[in-house]
């Protein structure tokens, strides 16, 4: 296929960006693809803007002190700052009209699960992209050099595959703490193996294609062929497994705040305010259910996004 | 002077365009082809001159994003294009047999060669079930040429009654199959039977796709670069085998090849095609004698032979024609030293020039 | 007179592992001992089929491939021994052309970045906008043109993104070129510009090129001298008009009556090869075209003959045949 031969391009990024009018054109096609973008975008909104929006000081009722609290049974503070399910906490309609009712502190859950999203997806963020890059890299050295560090690679990757996400997660959190940076340090520690596999394969084929032949033969370095070369022509799936990970992250994330790692108990986050309705599944069952449902949402419009990026970037499927 | 009889295909102005993201592919732009019977005919091309297209056009095998928009393909009278694709799909399997580049993809790889010629000769129990019957009357195995002879013959009412067991049907499927192997020239049928596709070696695989081809007994046989994947030595075994097949064999045959050489070796007829055109159509002789179309005279002196010895080779200025956005009138016309008004304006209609001997080009 | 390049007794081996501790079984003996020369500013054609070693030989010369035992010369320097950075210089002097025109050239790199990159890793160039020129200057040599220069190559047919592997190895100045098969996935029109543009560049840069392929068309067109080989070994080296008009090795002589030739008036001899091209696993005892050749005695099965030279025209074979009559002398 050609291009019009009027089309000159001045330089590098017009190439690049005639290119990608491409994606764009696939993108727009397929429906689902569309809506999960379109949802995917209205959570990164809400995320930027949410602490414009709403005051981040409610998620912090008086005279609570933002201390971390150390590592016993979540219930067992001191007696001043027990939560106290009587009536009028957990409310649905109240002196005030609260659109997802109170949770158990008596805060606006509405407001809550606003201040949760960017808390979220932050760190869900920092985490995917620790463990993709972390992943990527060993794993692309690994499969172009091969050998030896490619084999001890392998075995410790089986390891780790060999728990549950979840119950890694869990051993973990439980051995480093539970400050934030620990938190995001456990999960990486998980999720970085799929990414290894991933790259892994997709190096081993890139190396045997001719155009690497042709660079060697050229009197390019290794590094330059795998860094420059086979790393850009193999990132496709990575970009994939990211987006799609993202999902998966602030799930597991917000699970593992659901069982009591939080640092916090006033933190509003997701998996947290969840927790507080944990008990009271029937007679406050919107406490656990808006988060719940926020989580949902979010995870599978990253999940359509994944989907769709994969159709998109098939490279049987372009040119 | 042999009597102009009726062509077994003709295809008449056939238009066939694909849908893609860049545009419309006006892939053929008014293909004209006649196939006699028993006859070779080469379609010779280069790459996007739609000779695939034409032959995949034929046997209803076009992926999702094409349209036909116009045109006919008549095989013994009857238009396939107004056909059903039920209809398509029987008349391809019982008339069309066709085979292509490459043997690896087109073989199933976890089954025994036997289990896949057998399956072929399977798919048509009647005719085995006739064979049988015809096998126990003769008082001898029947081979492949008697097999061919009898299509096409109706069955009496006395033979269609005959009680003929699933064991017989499936022994006589097995010594076709093997009386097949060895009309390919295969050595060692039975044991050739028992290996797997990967077992062989590639002209030995190309070899069992045309038995399997030839097992359904084809009017017409379409060859879609066979030997473009082969060593020039098995290249060679294979053409002699088809040089061979054609006294052997009751099929007319279509052969597709972007090699000049060997259209030259194995063809009756050339049809050279460019652009999704037929540009010009006559026996191998006259067309290498005597070439008229200005495309014909250049691409036979642009290949190396080894029969002469130039300094330089005459090339094709320009390029080949983008079909999104074809030139308009005839396709060859902006590279054409001989291009007149009348060229740019309206594609000109392949015309009997010299007798059997067709050019699409208003020099004639 | 020396040759530029100069091959002893090359031999590229890969090993055959199996089971569990991977012990080596046995050999594929892709190349197995060719020498030849290649003289300064001639095309010495190397042709052969599939799994007579050729495309091994090409890469094991450039050292893409380890040769397992042989020693090459270039221009007086020993490539088999060169260290890691004599053998970098030496790439800039000794370059590659590959077979297939989709899979040679990185799809995400534009035209522009594949020309510059050459400079850049041999230090050629200082300065961005002097790399561009000379991209430039390099294109228009190949017959492309500025627009080209930030284009991917998908955009490209095969024909033109020939001509940028062949400006990409020119980028450097190159002595000598390998061209593997350059022209095999072309159509015959843009073939024939190909062929040419490569005949141009060669009598203006004075490069010596090693032509290798299995069209024995475009390497009559093309070569000097050609050499033919079978299952890893020379079987034949002469002058490209003895070659072709009157070989002494019965498979030279089949592969010359095997070329379908486009011309339906030339009177061409029936002569068929048997069976297929045995593997490099497996090679026979003797003389490797023995289970094939309609010649073969019991010395060639015991047998194997060495390259001998007569006259500038190197057979390998016991024998000297006389192609019409069939006879056979010692």
């Amino acid at each position: 296929m050609q291009s019009r031969s009027s089309e000159v391009r001045k330089g590098e990024w017009e190439a690049r960006l005639a290119d990608m009018k491409y994606t764009l054109y696939l993108f727009r096609k397929n429906p689902l693809v569309m809506s999960g973008t379109i949802i995917s975008l209205f959570f990164i909104t809400l995320a930027l803007l949410a602490n414009i929006i709403v005051d981040p000081n409610l998620a912090y009722p008086e005279g609570y002190s933002n201390a971390i609290y150390p590592f016993e049974r979540k219930y067992m503070w001191s007696v001043d700052n027990m939560i106290n399910w009587g009536p009028g906490i957990a409310l649905y309609h109240g002196p005030e009209f609260f659109y997802l009712g109170t949770d158990g502190w008596g805060r606006d859950l509405l407001k809550m699960v606003v201040l949760a999203i960017p808390i979220d997806l932050y760190y869900a963020v920092i985490i995917t992209i620790g463990a993709a890059v972390f992943g990527t890299l060993l794993g692309a050295i690994a499969g172009y050099i091969g050998g030896v560090m490619d084999e001890a690679l392998l075995r410790i990757t089986d390891v780790f595959f060999a728990f549950p996400p979840l119950v890694l997660a869990l051993v973990f959190a439980a051995m480093f703490g539970r400050t934030l940076e620990t938190l995001v340090l456990s999960l990486v520690l998980v999720w970085w193996p799929p990414y290894v596999r991933l790259i892994r394969g997709q190096v081993l084929s890139e190396k045997e294609k001719p155009y690497v032949e042709a660079l060697r033969a050229l009197g390019a370095s290794h590094s330059r062929i795998l860094f420059r070369h086979v790393l850009l022509n193999s990132i496709y799936p990575i970009l994939v497994q990211v987006t799609m990970d993202f999902g998966g992250v602030i799930l597991t994330f917000s699970a593992l705040m659901f069982l009591g790692f939080s640092p916090s108990p006033a933190l509003p986050e997701l998996g947290n305010l969840a927790s507080d309705g944990y008990g009271h599944v029937f007679d406050a069952p919107w406490v656990i259910f808006f988060p719940g449902l926020t989580m949902l949402i979010i995870s599978l419009a990253f999940n359509l996004v994944g989907d769709g990026l994969r159709d998109i970037l098939d490279p049987r499927l372009r040119r | 002077m042999k009597e102009k009889e009726d062509p077994v295909l003709e295809v008449k102005d056939l238009r066939v365009d694909f849908h893609t993201y860049r545009g419309e592919v006006k892939a053929l732009n008014g293909v004209a082809l006649k196939l006699y019977k028993r006859e070779v005919l080469s379609l010779v091309g280069e790459s996007g001159c739609g000779k695939s297209v034409t032959a995949l056009t034929i046997i209803n095998l076009l992926p999702e994003n094409a349209s036909v928009l116009g045109g006919e393909i008549l095989f013994k009278g009857i238009n396939l294009l107004k056909k059903s694709k039920e209809e398509m799909r029987v008349l391809r399997a019982e008339e069309f047999a066709s085979v292509f580049q490459d043997p690896m993809t087109f073989l199933n790889p976890v089954l025994t060669m036997g289990t896949q010629l057998e399956e072929v000769f399977m798919l048509d129990a009647e005719a085995l079930k006739q064979a049988v019957v015809k096998q126990k009357s003769l008082r001898r195995d029947l081979g492949y040429s008697d097999f061919l002879s009898l299509k096409g013959e109706h069955q009496s009412p006395s033979t269609s009654n005959v009680e003929v067991s699933k064991a017989e049907i499936k022994k006589m499927a097995k010594n076709l199959c093997v009386d097949i192997l060895r009309i390919v020239k295969l050595p060692d049928p039975e044991r050739i039977l028992k290996q797997y596709p990967f077992e062989l070696s590639g002209g030995m695989r190309q070899r069992c796709m045309i038995a399997m081809a030839l097992a359904r007994r084809p009017s017409v046989f379409i060859a879609d670069e066979i030997t473009t994947a082969l060593d020039v030595t098995i290249q060679a075994q294979i053409l002699h085998l088809m040089r061979e097949l054609r006294d052997t064999i009751d099929a007319s045959t279509l052969m597709i090849t972007h090699d000049l050489a060997v259209a030259a070796e194995i063809a009756d007829k050339i049809a050279v095609m460019y652009g999704g055109n037929v540009v010009e159509v006559a026996s191998t002789r006259e067309i290498f004698r005597n070439p008229l179309h200005p495309y014909t005279k250049m691409l036979m002196r642009a290949i190396p032979t080894v029969t002469r010895s130039v300094e330089k080779l005459e090339a094709i200025p320009g390029t080949v024609p983008d079909l999104i956005d074809p030139p308009p009138g005839c396709r060859f016309h902006p590279r054409c030293p001989s291009a007149m008004e009348k060229c740019n304006i309206e594609t000109p209609e392949l015309k009997e020039i010299v007798e059997n001997h067709e050019v699409a080009c208003y020099l004639y | 007179m020396k040759g530029i390049l100069i091959v002893e007794n090359l031999k590229t081996w890969f090993p055959i592992k199996s089971g569990i501790i991977q012990r080596t079984v046995g050999y594929v003996k892709a190349v197995d001992g060719i020498s030849f020369n290649v003289f300064r500013g001639e095309t010495f054609g190397l042709v052969g089929e599939s799994g007579s070693g050729k495309t091994t030989a090409a890469r094991s010369i450039l050292r893409l491939i380890e040769p397992t035992a042989g020693e090459v010369y270039f221009d007086g320097v020993n490539v088999t021994k060169a260290s890691k950075r004599e053998l970098i210089k030496l790439r800039r002097r000794m370059q590659i052309i590959f077979q297939d025109p989709y899979a040679s050239l990185d799809p995400r790199q534009t035209v522009n970045s594949m020309l510059t990159e050459t400079m850049k890793i041999h230090g050629v160039i200082s300065g961005k906008s002097e790399a561009r020129d000379r991209a430039l200057e390099l294109l228009t040599k190949v017959g492309l043109s500025k627009e080209h220069l930030y284009r991917f190559p998908h955009e490209f047919s095969g024909g033109q993104r020939q001509r940028i592997a062949v400006a990409r190895a020119l980028a450097v100045n190159p002595d000598f070129l390998i061209l593997d098969e350059p022209t095999s996935f072309l159509d015959m029109s843009v073939q024939a510009s190909v062929l040419n543009l490569l005949k141009d560049l060669q009598k203006e840069f004075n490069l010596t090129y090693l032509f290798i392929t299995h069209n024995l068309a475009v390497v009559h067109h093309m070569s000097d001298r050609v050499g033919v080989m079978y299952l890893g070994k020379l079987v034949e080296v002469a002058d490209k008009n003895a070659v072709y008009t009157s070989p002494k090795h019965p498979y030279t002589f089949h592969l010359m009556a095997a070329i379908p030739v486009p011309d339906p008036e030339f009177e061409k001899e029936e002569v068929l090869l048997t069976g297929d091209v045995p593997s490099p696993v497996n090679v026979p005892s003797g003389c490797r075209f023995n289970t094939r050749c309609p010649y073969a005695t019991d010395r060639c099965k015991q047998e194997e003959p060495s390259l001998t030279e007569t006259d500038g025209h190197w057979v390998a074979c016991h024998y000297e045949i006389d192609f019409q009559s069939g006879e056979r002398r010692s």
